[in-house]
């Protein structure tokens, strides 16, 4: 597992690198901003004129000069629909994305078990994303102490832990997925896509009372954003880890049961569009 | 199954969906031998070979590799197996060396570098050479360097000479033999023909996920039809050779020089002869790749995938 685990980290470290930088870029020139941009006279008044329904997705405008409300809207509101692309593309391509391009069958001819691929790859996966996390929390938490951001590195550090928790959600979901569907691509669309979906369901129900209901059921709607500087609600975080452990364990689960495909055996098209595709090819005159 | 075999394959049967790839595969594979899979493309070797390692899981039927069944204990199999895979796709961004290192680690370093070395130079590989930049034959000795360099007590070799030039391929079957002269037992999937001739003392003929024929290289030559050309003194009338079980004459036949296909064995032939005034007779030997090919065009020359 430890020899799967490291190859798989090194390989993604391009990808780490890449994410890493982008944070740490932006948390710096965000730190930067705080002084200037909540000093800035009536901005208050000019967000709260701004149209409700942009401004539903952002949290509460009215607490942006405060460093909490400031971290919320300019950072934790979006952060996991940007690095959620992260997670889930790399869940969605943990196992899959070599079994595509022939890698696995290889791989798995040697002494190694599928379960210790599979949990090396995991841990590859969950090891990777703190280290992006890591790396953003250090943009903010270090040059802070120069402005008026006055937290302490535990505060800072706190709205990270629900992040990381929605961010394993997702790239398990992407995980299982691919497991299930015919491509690593198509699970990593479906999940991003779901991401995607939740994030605006979330800021509609701001707007949309109705739409409390639904959004009860998502996993978005329990996850606290900028709101954990003041404390974590434990409840919350553990059910979003219960639920990726759930979504872990169904995909190891199912990658203990499946063949290893590999190109020309079939299996690669979902049986409905292969149906079809040679009913189309014998109907065609040049078939 | 007994001790002295390597593998044992009773009623395997695998379907991909709709598509039924092995229909009953029936194979014994003894210690210490070279064996030769051979069939066209789509007839089941390469699946037969990888429900050895348990990368696919069969419908039906039961599997012993050096006395494991994969699908319980693969990794014991694994240890134990040296595997080339006809597709042979590596990591485009790790040079050879590291690739090679890597499927140490996956070995628990238990893999003598210095004979990886050995390896690489007798099949002239650049160890130093990113994946991405080798041809196909380049990368067909990764395969085969990683899948001997352990040693191993048996090998599985999908199409193990596919992209290597004749010079590599012979000093591909020279290491083969030299394996099987430490004791391993080979089993390699081909269709090509001269290479299980050469190289297989026993061969099994797959076809549509069936083997169709298990033998020795000259003993399915022997089975097959033969042809014969028979001289004959002064001009007959060969019909009643024609009459003989398991005789054909053939369109080329004259009054003096008569051609005769004739299956099974020769004794029906040579006491209907003895009738005849012959001068000269000369039997065809067929080549494997012949006996290969009536074995297809007996079938319905649909193969699956």
């Amino acid at each position: 597992m430890f020899a799967e685990f490291v190859h798989s980290l090194s390989c993604k470290r391009g990808q780490i690198l890449g994410w890493g930088i982008g944070l740490v870029l932006y948390g710096l020139m965000m730190v930067s901003l705080f002084d200037s941009m909540t000093a800035i006279v009536g901005i208050q008044d000019m967000l709260a004129s701004y149209p409700k329904e942009m401004m539903a997705f952002f949290g509460d405008v009215m607490e942006f000069t405060t460093p909490k409300g400031y971290l919320s809207i300019y950072y934790f509101s979006y952060m996991t629909v940007i690095v959620g692309v992260f997670t889930a593309s790399l869940g969605a391509g943990l196992l899959v994305s070599d079994e595509e391009k022939g890698i696995l069958d290889l791989v798995l001819a040697h002494p190694v078990s599928r379960t210790a691929l599979f949990w090396g790859r995991v841990l590859a996966l969950i090891v990777a994303t703190l280290v992006i996390l890591l790396l953003g929390w250090l943009s903010w938490v270090i040059p802070a102490g120069s402005t008026g951001m006055n937290l302490t590195w535990i505060e800072f550090l706190r709205p990270f832990a629900p992040l990381f928790a929605e961010l394993m959600l997702f790239g398990t979901l992407a995980l299982l997925l691919s497991l299930l569907l015919p491509s690593a691509r198509v699970a990593g669309m479906l999940s991003g896509g779901l991401l995607v979906a939740n994030w605006l369901l979330m800021g509609l129900s701001n707007l949309n009372k109705g739409l409390k209901a639904i959004v009860e059921f998502t996993p978005l709607y329990y996850y606290q954003g900028g709101d954990a500087v003041d404390g974590l609600n434990w409840g919350w975080l553990a059910g979003l880890l219960g639920v990726t452990l759930v979504f872990t364990l169904l995909a190891w689960w199912r990658f203990q049961r499946r063949d290893i495909r590999v190109g020309g055996e079939g299996g690669w098209n979902l049986p409905s569009l292969a149906r079809r595709s040679r009913r189309s090819a014998a109907a065609s005159p040049e078939a | 199954m007994t001790e002295q075999t390597a593998i044992a394959i009773q009623g395997l049967y695998k379907s991909y969906g709709r598509v039924q790839a092995l229909r009953g595969v029936d194979l014994e594979i003894r210690r210490g031998e070279i064996f030769g899979f051979l069939g066209p493309n789509g007839a089941g070797k390469t699946t037969t070979i990888r429900c050895l390692l348990d990368l696919i899981r069969p419908n039906d039927g039961s599997i012993r590799v050096l006395g494991i069944n994969p699908q319980g204990d693969p990794v014991a199999v694994r240890k134990r197996t040296g595997y080339l895979p006809g597709e042979l796709n590596m990591e485009d961004n790790l040079k050879v060396e590291g690739q090679l290192r890597y499927y140490i680690h996956l070995r628990g370093n238990q893999v003598d570098w210095g004979f990886v070395r050995q390896l690489a130079q007798r099949l002239d590989l650049d160890l130093t050479m990113p994946i991405r930049n080798l041809s196909k034959g380049n990368k067909q000795k990764v395969g085969v360097v990683q899948a001997l360099m352990h040693r191993p007590e048996l090998l599985l070799l999908d199409e193990p000479t596919a992209g290597l030039d004749p010079l590599m391929q012979h000093e591909v079957y020279r290491l083969l033999t030299e394996a099987q002269g430490d004791g391993a037992t080979v089993f390699f999937s081909s269709h090509i023909i001269s290479e299980v001739e050469a190289l297989a003392e026993r061969v099994a003929i797959i076809r549509s996920g069936v083997i169709v024929e298990e033998a020795e290289p000259s003993q399915l030559v022997t089975m097959a039809m033969r042809r014969v050309w028979v001289r004959f003194k002064k001009p007959v009338d060969p019909t009643p050779l024609s009459t003989v079980e398991g005789i054909t004459l053939l369109p080329q036949s004259n009054g003096i020089r008569v051609h005769l296909q004739v299956g099974g064995d020769m004794d029906g032939l040579i006491k209907a002869l003895a009738a005849f005034p012959v001068s000269d007779f000369e039997i065809e030997r067929p080549s494997l790749e012949e006996v290969f090919l009536a074995y297809y065009e007996a079938g319905d020359g649909k193969e699956n995938d």
